[in-house]
């Protein structure tokens, strides 16, 4: 379907202006939309702290070494997390009859140099 | 060390005495060929039968425009293996340009050309249009648009640069291309190779071939075109801007963008619902978490097998007798202004923004220029570029977000000049 039958100079300058146009409005409703989905999932997020009993000021007041000591803690402690071990190692003999299939020898090139 | 080597040298006299064998034998087998030809008198049958293979031949039909060619693909080849400028385009691509600059003689379905041959088959994916929404499935699902979502206002940097498309779109007219070739040569612009393809497919078909070529080149060459139009632009001051880090997004928030995208892009820009259909549903495999191995082929097998056919038979459609003219040089001509004006818009609303935010919430114009849509070369030239000024402002995660508008962005872009010049 042609929306514009481009003949002249003024129905290109048109054009091109129409297609910037849409490009910018398309892209800036993308823009508002998410921006108010952001600002309505933040206040949903403060309303969860808040409930939790958690001062939210106190929160943004923490420096960033701060938040960068308290990662490296919780790292370290889930990382120390972990099962407990027997330590006791064994190993498991099996045995194997033998087989020309799986054999070495069939493996390998004999060169005799 | 020496067992190998005497072993290597027994091997080799070996394989000597073969060859020598081999040639023995060949002798042999024509001699009572040449004796029955000489004894029923058909000399001349084999003769013009051997002058018919000659005829065949690529030394025959060969023209020194062919050498050109192959020398651009043997560059293109150098470039990706020797400078890893876009390997994944332009080795495919290289190779691509010479399997299309064999000569040969038409009439046996050899061309890409000739319909029914192989290299033809496969290039109807490109002529009909159908890889580019393919490669895009592959693009979305492997696409984070997180850093778009905690800072929607970069996606105006993604609309910004589609200026280069606009006014190429322009300039092409102005040079004497016809509407429909304008559009298809301002997309060159858009810095997104699928989306040119898709839309030289449909508007001007004749000049794919170098369209396609050249969208490609100038998408490996970002590293070169783009800093010193970033930094002419910029202060010193400006390119120092320290930005916000984003913000952590739900993820709700990432299954909600490709569906909103999704509906209202192609709501307001139909023509674009290949392209941006297939984007968006990439990525809502991805961030959606049940569908991982759709997703993972998609972005994988899929995008991998797609992106070798269409680089080889864009590669291959640039035969000598069709591509070098005129009209070709005049394209990479366009195109790189198209370029460089999609750079420039990019970086210049960076600076416009910049105007009506706060301290603090400034945008480093750097970023600007990663609006068109290279994914990810050119938010990795923000990156580059804002490191060689300030070793600690890394500014990937926000040159990421124009990044991944500009796609979009040139998605609606292309979809309004289909709608309009189509």
């Amino acid at each position: 379907m042609k929306l514009l039958m481009i003949n002249s100079w003024e129905e290109l300058l048109t054009a091109a202006a129409i297609g910037i146009m849409v490009v910018f409005s398309v892209l800036f409703v993308l823009v508002l939309l998410f921006e108010l989905f952001q600002v309505i999932v933040l206040k949903v997020a403060k309303k969860k702290v808040v409930k939790s009993g958690i001062d939210v000021d106190k929160i943004k007041d923490i420096p960033a070494n701060e938040i960068a000591a308290i990662s490296m803690a919780l790292y370290l402690y889930l990382d120390s997390m972990h099962d407990e071990e027997s330590n006791v190692l064994t190993i498991k003999r099996i045995e194997r009859r033998y087989s020309p299939w799986n054999s070495k020898i069939y493996g390998l090139n004999n060169l005799h140099r | 060390m020496k067992f190998y080597l005497k072993s290597n040298n027994i091997e080799g006299m070996k394989n000597f005495r073969y060859k020598i064998g081999f040639l023995a034998l060949l002798l042999i087998s024509l001699f009572p060929i040449s004796i029955f030809a000489q004894s029923s008198g058909s000399e001349n049958l084999v003769i013009e039968s051997l002058q018919k293979f000659w005829n065949n031949t690529g030394l025959a039909n060969f023209e020194f425009k062919y050498l050109a060619m192959i020398v651009v693909g043997l560059v293109f080849i150098y470039l990706g293996i020797a400078h890893k400028w876009e390997p994944l385009l332009l080795v495919p691509i290289g190779f691509g340009i010479l399997i299309g600059n064999v000569p040969f003689t038409d009439g046996f379905r050899i061309g890409i050309y000739e319909q029914g041959s192989v290299m033809n088959i496969l290039y109807s994916g490109v002529v009909q249009g159908w890889y580019p929404p393919l490669i895009f499935l592959g693009i979305g699902a492997m696409t984070d648009f997180s850093s778009l979502i905690s800072n929607p206002k970069l996606m105006m940097l993604g609309a910004a640069a589609q200026l280069g498309i606009f006014v190429s779109f322009i300039i092409a007219y102005a040079v004497g291309f016809s509407p429909a070739q304008s559009g298809a040569i301002g997309i060159i612009g858009g810095a997104d190779g699928p989306t040119a393809i898709f839309i030289s497919s449909r508007l001007a078909p004749e000049l794919m071939g170098a369209i396609a070529v050249a969208a490609y080149s100038y998408m490996a060459l970002v590293p070169v075109i783009q800093p010193p139009i970033m930094k002419l632009l910029t202060t010193n001051k400006e390119r120092k801007i320290r930005m916000k880090p984003p913000r952590q997004v739900t993820k709700l928030e990432k299954i909600i963008f490709p569906i909103i995208g999704l509906l209202l892009t192609t709501f307001i820009s139909p023509s674009a619902m290949p392209l941006l259909g297939m984007l968006f549903l990439g990525n809502l495999l991805k961030e959606s978490g049940v569908t991982e191995r759709l997703a993972d082929t998609a972005r994988n097998a899929l995008l991998n097998s797609i992106t070798i056919l269409l680089g080889v038979t864009v590669g291959a459609s640039t035969q000598a007798d069709r591509f070098l003219t005129v009209d070709s040089l005049m394209i990479f001509g366009l195109g790189a202004f198209s370029f460089m004006i999609a750079t420039a818009g990019g970086v210049l609303f960076a600076k416009i923004m910049n105007l009506f935010l706060k301290e603090g919430n400034k945008i480093n114009p750097l970023i600007g220029s990663a609006g068109v849509s290279a994914v990810p070369d050119s938010a990795r030239v923000s990156q580059d570029v804002g490191l060689s000024y300030d070793k600690s402002n890394h500014l990937l995660m926000h040159a990421m977000a124009p990044n991944v508008a500009g796609v979009i962005g040139s998605a609606v872009a292309a979809g309004i000049l289909l709608g309009i010049l189509s």
